[in-house]
């Protein structure tokens, strides 16, 4: 009984300090780790627009200095209207949107992607052209796929995939991008090659999971895309307005 | 007394060659393959593995007499798992890129057969200052071996060491092309393979 007592009370104790360990070690931790984080997405929205490259290591500032500089966050309406932040109607629905401006000119425009995975979200940005179709970028920030299976997704090879690749067919209609099972060249008819990209071999899960995510992501910005594609939102930048207006409310 | 005679010299020795944990015992082999494509993340799991090995054994020695036995094997793993997490906070803090190209394997350091393994087999049984050397010694062996996989893999899968490429231009020119396997885990196999083979050789030699 003693024995059993003591076991008990040496398990508490351990838990209390092990506890009390960890505790101080991630709040103290955790304002740098933020910021880590904070530093780890933007510096993918830019890659996802290539305004960093993959082989060079940046520092925080630089970082932060492209970003500023080249990206404005904005909201954007299910109806695909761009309001700016804290611009909104009450009790409107808005989802976030991000763009690559240079000088009047907006040159891509970057939409978050939150997919379903094998064993955890999948957390991605894509970017597209001012077209309002083309795939600029892709690239995936955080995910708990396997490693050295769906873990591929955050690899440069498979992400490189993306680029060029269309979310519309030739007559204009939305048909998303997903991933093949194997190479695209042999499992996809041709007609339907620049929608699909090489999908990862013992990983086939995870890509058709991701398949449904970008889907699910690039409908709810279709709206959004449709404007692009129609009139070029592209050169719209106004001094005092930084959102764009479409010529298209006005031909209505 | 010469250095090597001492004891505190052949605690370290011994893990580090002639028991090192993955040549010759053959543990820790997961991580081995999964984190040696490129130098950098090998020497940072390398420090984290010998940081939590030389201190487990540290802290668990420390408390050899007082822990129940009934319970040490769990006393064991909550030391072990502390000491991980807190490495792995501080990476994700102090060296965000790293730690995102290691992701789950630091945490796996938890399940490491090497650590418990010297837990168990020898920190319960030796006093603290032995025990942290024989960490250390693991660490060193455990390190050793993947810095030198690591080294070997980078090189001829991708032409870097350290990310700076060294294979002159005109090997490429002249038909030199990278290995394609090296980047893959059975490389890995392959060479830890052959190391263990060479050291067998090496120590079994001396001894006849």
């Amino acid at each position: 009984m003693h024995d059993q007592l003591k076991s008990i009370g040496f398990a508490i104790a351990m838990c209390l300090v092990c506890g009390m360990l960890l505790t101080t070690a991630a709040t103290a931790l955790q304002e740098i780790q933020e910021k880590n984080q904070v530093n780890d997405r933007r510096k993918n929205i830019l890659l996802a627009v290539d305004l960093v490259s993959r082989e060079k290591t940046y520092t925080p500032d630089e970082i932060s200095g492209l970003y500023q500089a080249y990206i404005s966050k904005m909201r954007v309406s299910p109806d695909g209207d761009i309001v700016a932040p804290g611009m909104a109607a009450p009790g409107q629905q808005t989802m976030p949107i991000y763009l690559y401006t240079r000088g009047a000119e907006i040159r891509s425009y970057i939409i978050p992607i939150e997919s379903q995975g094998l064993w955890g979200k999948i957390y991605a940005y894509m970017a597209l052209e001012n077209d309002g179709s083309t795939i600029a970028g892709f690239t995936v920030y955080k995910h708990s796929e396997t490693p050295g299976l769906g873990g591929e997704i955050d690899t440069q090879w498979f992400q490189e995939k993306f680029e060029g690749k269309r979310i519309v067919d030739k007559q204009g209609n939305f048909v998303s991008v997903g991933i093949a099972k194997g190479d695209v060249e042999q499992r996809v008819p041709e007609t339907q090659q620049p929608h699909y990209v090489d999908g990862i071999s013992g990983a086939t899960l995870t890509g058709s999971y991701l398949s449904q995510g970008l889907k699910k992501s690039l409908a709810q910005y279709e709206p959004l895309s449709l404007s692009f594609r129609k009139n070029s939102l592209k050169c719209r930048m106004q001094e005092a307005q930084p959102w764009c207006e479409t010529d298209e409310t006005e031909q209505n | 007394m010469k250095l090597s005679k001492t004891k505190a010299f052949k605690t370290f020795a011994g893990p580090a060659w002639t028991e090192n944990p993955i040549n010759m015992q053959m543990l820790g082999i997961c991580s081995a393959l999964a984190v040696t494509v490129q130098l950098k993340p090998a020497i940072v799991m390398a420090l984290a593995m010998t940081f939590v090995v030389s201190f487990s054994n540290l802290i668990i020695s420390a408390m050899r007499k007082i822990i129940p036995s009934n319970i040490r094997i769990i006393v064991e793993l909550a030391v072990i798992a502390s000491l991980v997490i807190v490495t792995d906070e501080f990476l994700r803090a102090y060296m965000y890129d790293v730690s995102k190209l290691l992701s789950v394997f630091v945490g796996l350091i938890i399940t490491n057969c090497i650590i418990l393994g010297r837990a168990e087999g020898f920190a319960l049984s030796n006093p603290p200052h032995l025990a942290f050397i024989d960490g250390l010694g693991n660490g060193a062996g455990y390190g050793s071996v993947l810095i030198f996989v690591a080294l070997i893999r980078e090189l001829f899968g991708s032409g870097n060491i350290f990310g700076f490429s060294v294979v002159p231009q005109a090997f490429y020119d002249a038909g030199y092309e990278d290995m394609g396997i090296m980047l893959l885990a059975p490389a890995a196999f392959i060479i830890i393979g052959l190391m263990a083979w060479l050291q067998k050789y090496l120590t079994t030699r001396d001894e006849v």
